[in-house]
């Protein structure tokens, strides 16, 4: 379970994230969503612990990732929206090396990296080089090396963004899977129709702050509105930009 | 330690896949070895003196001082009469130099005879040559001074004031080996080059690939991130290292003897105690190429610092070569220049204080231990771990 509580961070006087609190539960898919520059980026490297907030704190599993960072890392598996892939490593490489350093020991790691090679159908270019890599095949590098340590909380920053229709919804299928295992999943997405489909809990962000939150259905009652796309544009209008001067793209 | 490991393992695998890190560390070494082989070959043999080759002595008016050219010519000089105007061809380099007897015949006896001799020190054949003519008018004034000194019932050795002594007990056997005290700054260059590709692509380039963000979302430390990446790019300097201690050694088993101008070849052993003196720059390489990283936004602005970097102590390194300064503690205590003055003394076969070899390992130890501690203290900040916008 990841449970944001009050957290706030800004840069250069800037306010990207204010007063933010939210819980993302075991067992269900969270879709946090938000116009550009709402600062989704930010609560994203806020979570994954490469960000210190400037108030409030973030609970992995009940860890509070300030005080032990190493301990609330090993309970979170990360696929962010820049891959950063090894141009000269193979896929079963990259998936060995962040093993490696959650010091998965050796025959475990292998067998586990068996394992995702056909979970995610990796077995064409899982001793390929990285370089040239399609988007597809560089997400799935990207997400099995998330996923090597069995992570109970999984955070996915725009997991199916420029992937084809099939690929699209075998991570979709694959997500699912690993809620139903219980575990927590909290993806961004821009895409709309993405969040509806997958998402059992909609936290939207907006100005740093979260304006809306609820099973689609509870957001539906609220605002009165049938439409998820109606809805978001209801619960964002009228928020600036909190995070556009400080990162691009999100 | 398990960490740093892994990381390390990543980064070696990494690199050795990298054609530019190979080059870097395999390639470049190369290139003083040969640099420095050519120069002996070339600079080396034109300043070797070879007494079996024959003098060729261009002469003006040999005819006015028949006494000169005969000696000259018992002592194996081959005249040659200089035709047109002495000065252009000299300076013009055909003739390595001119000897320019009086325009009329050698009259009174008692009068010094004037003598020109057109010379052009900026080529290295008229040195050498000019060398062994002035040895022959010098020898043939001192013989003519004894033999009128005889004549006149005194002793041939009344204007002899000094008897010198001059015995060579360095490894110098001629003057090109001045070439050899650039070995040190070479080696000195190596070590800034050798691993900066390494550190500046795991270090810059892993932030503007935006590999940097995941890799730090994993259960470790950035200091064990970074101890592993320095440990990568110091086997890669260490690579370099290698590779042109190994050269070095080959260009000199390969130039000969008498263009290097040693009396005995440096052996691989003295070679090895010269790469070792500067092993604790390979440490401070590593700190400064990561400090550097740190501390620029991007991999461009990085590689044109790091571009910089190896001319500052490489350069000393040159002017030390050409001026050599005493060694002294002060001076030893410099990082990169108390190496560079050690290793010049090694090449040189000049005793070597082990107290100054101490000196400097520890100063550039503990300036490398402050440079690292300040590039791990920039890699605390936030914003290092993403590409800059």
């Amino acid at each position: 379970m990841i449970e944001i509580r009050g957290i706030a961070k800004s840069f250069d006087g800037l306010n990207v994230v204010r007063d933010a609190s939210f819980v993302a539960r075991d067992g269900e898919i969270t879709g946090l969503i938000g116009p550009n520059g709402a600062g989704k980026t930010t609560l994203f490297r806020l979570i994954g612990t490469v960000l210190r907030p400037d108030r409030g704190a973030t609970l992995i599993d009940g860890i509070d990732s300030q005080r032990d960072q190493l301990a609330a890392r090993h309970r979170l598996g990360v696929l962010p929206d820049v891959r950063g892939l090894y141009p000269r490593l193979t896929a079963r490489e990259h998936i060995r090396y962040f093993g490696e350093l959650h010091a998965i020991p050796r025959a475990e790691l292998d067998a586990r990296i068996t394992e995702l090679t056909v979970a995610l159908r990796m077995e064409d270019f899982i001793d390929r080089r990285t370089h040239g890599f399609s988007r597809g095949q560089q997400m799935k590098v990207a997400l099995a090396r998330a996923l090597v340590h069995r992570p109970h909380n999984i955070m996915l920053d725009e997991p199916t963004n420029g992937l084809d229709v099939t690929t699209s919804r075998a991570v979709r299928d694959l997500l699912r899977g690993l809620r139903d295992e219980g575990r927590c999943i909290l993806l961004t997405s821009h895409i709309m129709q993405e969040v509806t489909v997958l998402a059992d809990r909609i936290v939207v962000l907006a100005g740093g702050t979260i304006v809306m939150e609820g099973t689609p259905a509870e957001l539906r009652r609220v605002t009165g509105l049938a439409d998820l796309e109606e809805i978001f544009l209801a619960a964002t209008s009228g928020h600036e930009p909190s995070e556009a001067a400080w990162a691009a793209g999100d | 330690m398990r960490a740093i490991i892994s990381v390390f393992r990543k980064e070696m695998r990494d690199h050795l896949r990298d054609k530019r890190s190979i080059i870097v560390a395999m390639i470049y070494p190369l290139m003083g070895p040969l640099l420095l082989g050519l120069m002996f070959f070339f600079v080396g043999g034109s300043m070797r003196v070879n007494e079996d080759a024959p003098l060729i002595v261009p002469v003006m008016n040999p005819q006015n001082a028949p006494d000169i050219v005969h000696y000259l010519q018992q002592h194996g000089a081959i005249l040659r009469n200089v035709r047109g105007n002495p000065q252009t061809i000299v300076a013009g380099g055909w003739v390595p130099f001119a000897l320019i007897l009086p325009a009329t015949p050698e009259i009174d006896p008692e009068k010094p005879l004037p003598v020109q001799l057109l010379t052009n020190p900026s080529r290295f054949d008229s040195i050498v040559a000019t060398g062994r003519v002035v040895e022959l008018l010098n020898t043939y004034q001192r013989e003519t001074v004894r033999a009128r000194l005889q004549q006149a019932g005194l002793s041939p050795n009344l204007t002899d004031v000094l008897q010198i002594d001059q015995q060579n007990i360095g490894r110098a056997a001629g003057p090109s080996v001045i070439l050899l005290t650039m070995i040190p700054p070479f080696l000195i260059f190596t070590l800034f080059t050798g691993g900066v590709h390494v550190t500046l692509d795991s270090t810059s380039g892993e932030r503007e690939r935006g590999s940097f963000e995941p890799l730090m979302m994993n259960p470790v430390t950035r200091a064990q991130v970074l101890t592993g990446k320095i440990g990568a790019s110091m086997v890669f300097t260490l690579m370099a290292l290698g590779v042109q201690i190994f050269a070095f050694w080959i260009m000199l088993h390969i130039v000969p003897r008498e263009s290097l101008g040693l009396n005995e070849p440096l052996s691989a052993l003295r070679l090895g105690a010269v790469a070792s003196i500067c092993l604790p720059i390979v440490v401070l390489a590593a700190a400064l190429q990561l400090l550097i990283s740190a501390a620029t936004r991007s991999m461009k602005e990085a590689q044109t610092y790091l571009g910089l970097l190896p001319l500052v102590p490489g350069l000393a390194g040159m002017v030390l070569a050409l001026a050599p300064v005493q060694a002294q503690p002060l001076l030893a205590a410099i990082p990169t220049f108390g190496q560079t003055l050690l290793m010049g003394q090694m090449v040189r076969a000049e005793a070597v204080n082990w107290l100054l070899v101490g000196i400097t390992a520890a100063a550039t130890l503990i300036t490398t231990g402050l440079l690292l501690a300040l590039g791990f203290r920039l890699y605390e900040r936030e914003g290092i771990l993403f590409p800059q916008g």
